[in-house]
């Protein structure tokens, strides 16, 4: 059904959205190339599945090698850093979609079609991409409260004063490239099952921008923002289709909003809104 | 100005059209992109597309009914495609579906029709997976792979000439088309001298131009669609290049001669559409098309004008919307469209002759046609 | 094959996407703003150009008057959309900025509809013969225009008060605030040149294709954000340097690279493999 569909869309969305939360959010390191690592994830599922490999080994596989790619561009990130590493993560993608287009075994510009169906129906298949996407979500809350969470957030305030308070930069860093490329490449594997085809326009540089912008707009770093973020402007084109013709046009602004009155993101909106609403009954209940 | 005005007309059509359904209607789901980069073709195929079904309402619908278009806008993305692929079978509940957006959202909406059993018929995206999803899948644009063959027949045999350069647009209309041109080459004496790749989003082509002044070739054979291919061939006119240009399809629009201006003088191209032709249909169409867009026609729109009526046709010889006898009906069916006579193969592919059309004081005129049903016949797996 | 041609052309293809870099090095030097919007401004000039030719039948009248227009455009554009956000972390303005380009791109869409204008009679198409390469007019006028433009704005920075107040800035805001130097004044001039050469490049393209759609500015803008990083983000002369190097290495790979690697993702690769190398560009920032 239509809604199923929906929250599919969804459920992967949150995902591949997290995964970025976690290099940009929890660890610092801006991304403007993500949508590489969900490629090469959907790339690398697709592969396999239309070679007649099974489903399910498939989702780690996808998974590795995001992951593994994941670990090299983070060495990117070790010599590069803020607007410079924005602009070489966007290179990764541009690298990415020029390389696959040349390559007659990714399909070319053609794409891979005929990805096989998982086999396990329309809304199992739902509730098996919300599955995972509540587990990564249970997985940053985890990460979030750890100490390697708190490394990650020292590196994000300040790099080299958690250098001088004895952080390995480096490791943590790579660290947060592997988790979060790896889960880029989760939610590439559940993408390509969901369409069933891949081509090389699904993972170009608006992509990485849209997700992106659900870091955000979510508020970079909170991972319940971005949950609601990923989940809304997921689905917001399709739900749109009323304004056919403005569609663009209002995700444009939206960002463009969001970034001048309320940069912090949905996440500091609502902090801001329960602190006065809590702050007015304290101040009632004070009277 | 018009076109703006053109496109909130059309919102406004479509939010009405959305608002007054009911049961005296036929539906039909059609995707489209109406943003982003594509849009462009995406509005001139909803315009082909909304002209067919004023026509057909106008002389009484279909078994008594209106048709009514269900559009959505999927930006030619895959991802997009799907949900509204969904959508349109499971909530609109349409009698079938028509793709009026490029082979990437086609290819993947067309899996979703075939799996519920709705037909699906591609207005002009190539690939030849589209139809490959299954026998619920129609395609009345030609295959890239037939177009090719056929220009190969154009220049070795027609036009004469032998040493050959192919400049092939990088995606799967462009590789299709070089494969056809390739495959049956030899027949016809040609020489292929050198092969050139660009991307479609190329506008510069000074590199490529040098390089084909050195090869100096008798004929060139080009793949890409009209924006990318007229900066193309004025540039090689500026660089001195003389040989003929063969266009295919992708160039057949007023456009092309409005970007290129002098230099589209000559080029020939193999298409479907005959703008010289006496038929009334066509002629209404083209009328009809440019008093609503501001433009003149192009391919892409008459592209979705042929899928419309061949999808009321189907629905007429069914006599039903039972998606089953729709099916059945596309599969048999023979109907003149304003792109030729058409009817399917068993993989759904269309079977028509070609036109062939040449620039002259800067309008589309009749060159010659090609009517080799052996050569034009599309595969059948 | 000729590689004088290729050269050639790699020159022309350069001087473009200097005329385009340069503006947005000029914006990063001074307000450490990715402005990806600029493309967005380089498109406009290209509808205004092309809008005013066929209206007045004349090519330089609204050449000029499109720039001089659009330099005021990229004032407002700054007033109204980044000086409010400039004590805000790089990244607002950056996403902002990708906002204001996309609904750019939109709004040409709609005011000006999905598919191509073109010139009614496009001047400067004949050709000439230029070291025994041939090129088409337009294209000399290209580097004609880039070589005024970037030569003025050197003398401009050199010798002029104001560039010298801007030279100021760029090394050190607070410093220059307190010898007086009028930040806003300096930021206005420094918006109005970088979009006046952004519609520059925009008309040229436009009459070079002959062809003005609303996505035209994505994959200049993308490479100009390579360039101007090779460059040694807020370097001109870096940037000057990597544009025409860039024009001529595409050149070549169109030809030579063509089944390795996608003729856009070429600038990106050569980006990476210098910044690893590298890590401040080709050039230091000065």
């Amino acid at each position: 059904m239509y809604e199923i569909s929906l929250l599919t869309v969804m459920s992967f969305s949150v995902i591949f959205a997290l995964s970025l939360n976690l290099i940009t959010g929890f660890c610092g390191q801006i991304s403007l190339g993500h949508a590489a690592f969900y490629g090469i994830g959907a790339y690398s599922a697709a592969l396999f599945t239309t070679g007649g490999g099974s489903f399910w080994l498939a989702l780690p596989i996808a998974m590795a090698v995001a992951g593994f790619f994941g670990f090299i561009v983070g060495f990117a990130s070790l010599r590069v850093r803020h607007d410079f590493l924005a602009i070489t993560t966007m290179g990764v993608g541009f690298l990415f979609t020029g390389f696959v287009r040349q390559q007659e075994f990714l399909g070319g510009e053609e794409g891979i079609a005929g990805i096989p169906d998982p086999g396990i129906g329309q809304i199992p298949y739902m509730l098996l991409c919300a599955a995972f996407a509540a587990a990564v979500i249970a997985f940053s809350l985890y990460l979030k409260r750890s100490w390697m969470g708190h490394a990650f957030d020292a590196i994000a305030t300040d790099e080299d004063t958690a250098r001088t308070l004895g952080i390995d930069v480096a490791r943590y860093k790579l660290t947060a490239f592997v988790f979060g490329t790896g889960l880029a490449g989760l939610a590439g594997a559940l993408f390509a099952h969901y369409v069933k085809f891949v081509e090389v326009e699904s993972f170009d540089f608006i992509e990485s921008i849209s997700v992106l912008a659900m870091v955000i707009v979510g508020g970079i770093g909170s991972i319940w923002g971005v949950v609601v973020a990923a989940a809304v402007l997921s689905v917001l084109p399709l739900l749109l289709q009323v304004f056919a013709d403005y569609k663009l046009l209002i995700y444009g602004v939206l960002l463009f909003t969001v970034m001048y009155f309320a940069p912090g993101g949905v996440d500091s909106l609502m902090q801001t809104l329960w602190r006065r609403i809590s702050g007015r009954q304290r101040r009632d209940k004070g009277q | 100005m018009m076109s703006w005005k053109f496109s909130t007309a059309a919102a406004v059509a479509f939010v009405l059209a959305a608002s007054a359904a009911s049961a005296e209607t036929i539906k039909i789901g059609f995707n489209t992109p109406q943003t982003g980069f594509a849009a462009a073709d995406g509005k001139s195929a909803l315009t082909g597309a909304q002209i067919a079904v004023d026509t057909v309402n106008a002389a009484g619908g279909v078994n008594g009914k209106k048709l009514e278009l269900v559009v959505y806008d999927d930006q030619a993305k895959p991802k997009f495609a799907v949900p509204i692929a969904t959508k349109l079978i499971q909530q609109d509940k349409v009698a079938l579906g028509i793709s009026g957006s490029y082979s990437a959202p086609t290819r993947a909406s067309a899996g979703v029709y075939q799996n519920a059993k709705v037909p699906y018929i591609s207005a002009y995206a190539v690939h030849p997976d589209v139809t490959r999803a299954g026998n619920y899948v129609f395609r009345t644009g030609i295959l890239g792979s037939v177009q090719g063959k056929a220009a190969a027949k154009l220049i070795g045999d027609t036009l004469g000439k032998k040493r050959v350069v192919i400049t092939i647009m990088k995606n799967d209309y462009g590789k299709s088309l070089a494969a056809g041109f390739r495959s049956v080459m030899a027949d016809y004496g040609i020489q292929v001298i050198k092969e050139y790749q660009y991307s479609l989003r190329d506008r510069q082509f000074g590199p490529i131009v040098s390089s084909i002044k050195a090869d100096n070739p008798d004929a060139i054979f080009d793949t890409g669609y009209w924006f990318v291919a007229a900066p193309f061939v004025s540039q090689l006119r500026s660089g001195g290049v003389k040989a003929v240009v063969v266009g295919q399809e992708g160039y057949d629009g007023v456009k092309f001669i409005e970007i290129a201006k002098k230099a589209a003088e000559g080029v020939i191209i193999v298409t479907a559409l005959d703008r010289d032709s006496k038929e009334p249909e066509v002629r209404d169409f083209m009328t009809e098309f440019e008093k609503r867009t501001g433009y003149g026609a192009d391919m892409v729109g008459a592209s979705g004008h042929a899928a419309v009526m061949v999808a009321a046709a189907a629905l007429k010889k069914a006599g039903s919307t039972d998606r089953v006898a729709i099916r059945e009906a596309l599969a048999s069916i023979e109907v003149k469209a304003i792109t030729g006579v058409l009817s399917f193969n068993v993989l759904g592919e269309v079977q028509k002759g070609l036109k062939v059309q040449e620039v002259r004081n800067g309008r589309w005129r009749y060159h010659s046609k090609i009517v080799d049903a052996k050569l034009l016949t599309p595969p059948e797996k | 094959m000729n590689y004088s041609d290729l050269l050639v052309q790699g020159l022309v293809e350069g001087c473009i996407y200097a005329l385009i870099a340069v503006g947005l090095t000029l914006v990063y030097g001074l307000l450490r703003i990715l402005h990806i919007a600029h493309a967005g401004i380089f498109t406009l000039g290209a509808y205004i150009g092309l809008l005013l030719t066929n209206e007045t039948g004349s090519f330089a009248a609204a050449f000029v008057i499109t720039v001089v227009v659009v330099g005021f455009f990229g004032m407002a554009f700054y007033r109204l959309f980044y000086e409010p956000l400039l004590d805000k972390p790089p990244h607002v303005a950056l996403i902002a900025s990708i906002g204001l380009f996309i609904a750019m791109e939109e709004i040409y869409r709609m005011v000006f509809g999905a598919t191509s204008l073109s010139f009614l009679a496009p001047p400067l198409k004949d050709t000439v013969t230029v070291a025994g390469v041939r090129l088409e007019e337009g294209r000399v006028v290209v580097v004609v225009l880039a070589v005024v433009l970037i030569g003025g704005l050197a003398v401009l920075a050199g010798r002029t008060r104001i560039g010298i107040a801007w030279r100021a800035t760029v090394s050190d805001a607070a410093m220059a605030e307190s010898f007086g130097i009028d930040l806003a004044r300096v930021r206005y001039v420094n918006f109005f040149v970088a979009s006046a050469m952004a519609a520059a490049a925009g008309i040229m393209v436009a009459l070079l294709l002959n062809q003005v759609i609303p996505t035209m500015g994505g994959v200049p803008a993308y490479k100009a954000l390579a360039i101007i990083v090779l460059g040694g983000l807020g370097n001109v002369r870096g940037t000057l340097i990597a544009a025409l190097a860039l024009g001529v290495i595409e050149s070549f790979g169109t030809i030579y690279l063509d089944r390795v690697l996608d003729r856009d993702a070429i600038a990106f690769a050569f980006l990476i493999a210098v910044l690893m190398i590298r890590p401040q560009g080709l050039f230091i920032r000065r």
